[in-house]
């Protein structure tokens, strides 16, 4: 396993340690472990990607970090603050999976009213809400209801909800989901414009390539636990293999092939591929649509 | 506490926007100003009495209704939404989410007591001066009418939608179904409402012991709504009711809801969504 955590100073933002979280289904009470002794630990400023395959304990370690689950054992600190108190979750923002939100408010009166359930003083609440759905890019269908907006909106419009009182940690539970490749780098935008405002982000993601794009670190969970952690140099990198980018290179021949192999099992190594490099299909994508007017 | 006025603002507006309610408001609205040509021909206090007892039943009935429809429809959407999921990962706890979305309610069926009881006063202020002349005319005492009265009797029945919205969120706080939460709550409203039943069963040397026990049982457990069937003394009554039995009144329905809402945070609190 790699490491789950980086050097650093300062208190973590998240702080987990052998965390479990068993349920119990049915009228017999039968147990089923959806936590399984986890520890990790998400440093200040960092984006920070909670990834594995469905049911594998990513949404209920959410949970217990957002004090909406009790853990069965182990421990879970926001900044220091365990996590069942009300004054962890002061610093916190949270985007739940699949959104669902008041639709009889427009945008603007969904973000106000969250900002002063998260305790935004009435002076500051004004600018607060602008700089949210600025952020979001949602200034423009502020004003229209929430039960009018696309799927990529009303990600957006939860993001901004989310960091409508400037939370230092802000938790993204599929951010992606259901929407399109553009609204989906939209949302990878916003997620480094708050790194840049030295937010720390929880980003969990089916949305590989946008993970990898973005994250810091991650963390790979299954059937409940923890199977790796760390930056995803260290756990991405194949150090016994390397590429070779070759730029002006033409009629490359087969015996020119066979000469390079030759090369290398000299120096003891083997010639595996010799490929073209290409751009990724999300990259042609977004490289090749307007994002123009996506409101 | 600023939460728990925002989750009472969102959950009354919310509540206000739901056709259910509206149509309850016009239905009873409509059964109250109908009484009046579906009363007898007596003439004096019978048919102000007619009148005043069908308001008051109205009132209770959809009142009832509505605290307790209202009450599980409002708490089911926010857990099947998960916008309560949204909310507890605020800086909120609990219990400000359960108080919170009971003041909203209990707005509301302050809105719809003001407008029932309002109504029953247009109604009766309408047809009292008729009566008084007809009575007078036929040489019986002229019937009394209260508007004081009534406007107690209102709000003795706002607390008891008050504790019928209570009981509700305290059922619903555990139950896993909408349906399950709707039932339950009408059979606790039902038992609060027949509490006399339980009461002479448990003090009846007939009973069986089983039926004892239980009936003080449940007679303990839940509250007695009985005591708010006052209407008629406050309203058509000159003796009315005295101001210590009206305070005592009070106090029983303010216990009662205060009580029950602890009950709804403490089975809230161990629920996991």
């Amino acid at each position: 396993m790699a490491e789950n955590s980086i050097a650093g100073g300062g208190v973590p933002a998240i702080e987990i340690s052998h965390l479990t979280k068993d349920f119990r289904i049915g009228i017999r009470g039968v147990k089923l472990r959806a936590v399984d002794d986890v520890s990790l630990c998400v440093n200040s400023g960092e984006i920070f990607g909670l990834l594995g395959p469905n049911g594998s304990g990513k949404s209920t370690t959410l949970k217990i970090i957002l004090g909406i689950f009790r853990p069965t054992a182990g421990t879970c600190k926001i900044f220091g603050v365990e996590s069942a108190f009300v004054a962890a979750r002061e610093n916190v923002g949270f985007l739940p999976e699949a959104p669902y939100f008041y639709g009889y408010l427009t945008g603007r009166e969904l973000v106000r009213f969250y900002a002063r359930i998260s305790g935004v003083p009435e002076k500051s609440l004004d600018a607060a809400i602008e700089s949210a759905l600025e952020i979001t890019g949602m200034t423009d269908a502020a004003d229209r209801r929430v039960k009018t907006y696309s799927k990529g909106m009303l990600q957006r419009i939860g993001v901004a909800q989310a960091i409508a009182h400037d939370p230092q940690l802000v938790i993204l539970d599929e951010p992606t989901a259901g929407i399109d490749p553009i609204g989906a780098a939209a949302i990878g935008e916003c997620i480094l414009s708050m790194k840049k405002r030295g937010k720390t982000v929880v980003l969990c993601s089916h949305l590989l390539g946008q993970v990898e794009s973005i994250c810091d670190r991650v963390a790979v969970m299954d059937r409940g636990r923890l199977v790796v952690a760390g930056t995803l140099e260290s756990i991405l990198t194949q150090k016994d293999k390397m590429n070779f980018c070759v730029s002006g290179l033409e009629n490359f021949s087969e015996a020119d092939i066979a000469a390079l192999g030759e090369f290398m099992r000299r120096r003891g190594a083997k010639l595996e591929e010799i490929t073209h490099p290409r751009i990724s299909l999300e990259k042609f994508f977004i490289e090749n649509f307007s994002k123009g007017d996506r409101k | 506490m600023m939460p728990i006025y925002w989750i009472a603002k969102n959950t009354f507006l919310e509540a206000v926007r739901q056709k259910f309610f509206n149509f309850l408001v016009i239905l009873a609205v409509v059964m109250t100003a109908v009484s009046v040509g579906l009363s007898g021909f007596d003439f004096g206090n019978s048919e102000l009495k007619f009148i005043a007892d069908f308001g008051f039943g109205g009132l209770f009935l959809f009142g009832s209704i509505l605290a307790v429809v209202m009450s599980v429809q409002l708490f089911f959407s926010e857990i099947e939404n998960r916008t309560a999921i949204t909310l507890l990962a605020k800086p909120v706890n609990r219990s400000a989410f359960i108080v919170g979305k009971f003041l909203g309610i209990w707005l509301l069926l302050g809105v719809f007591t003001l407008i029932m009881a309002g109504m029953l006063a247009i109604v009766l202020a309408v047809r009292q001066p008729v009566l008084a002349a007809d009575a007078l005319s036929h040489g019986l005492p002229e019937p009394f009418l209260s508007f004081s009265g009534l406007a107690i009797f209102a709000f003795l029945q706002w607390l008891r939608l008050s504790i019928a919205a209570a009981l509700t969120m305290a059922l619903t706080s555990f139950s896993q179904t909408y349906l399950y939460a709707i039932v339950v709550s009408f059979c606790g409203l039902l038992i609060a409402q027949l509490q006399y039943l339980l009461r002479d069963v448990a003090a009846s040397e007939q009973s069986a012991i089983v039926a004892k026990i239980c009936a003080i049982v449940v007679t303990k457990c839940l509250p007695n709504l009985q005591l708010f069937n006052v209407g008629q003394q406050l309203t058509l009554e000159k003796t009315g009711v005295p101001a210590g039995t009206l305070a005592e009144i009070f106090g029983y329905g303010v216990v009662w809801t205060i009580v029950l809402l602890i009950v709804a945070v403490l089975f809230f609190r161990k629920r996991e969504m």
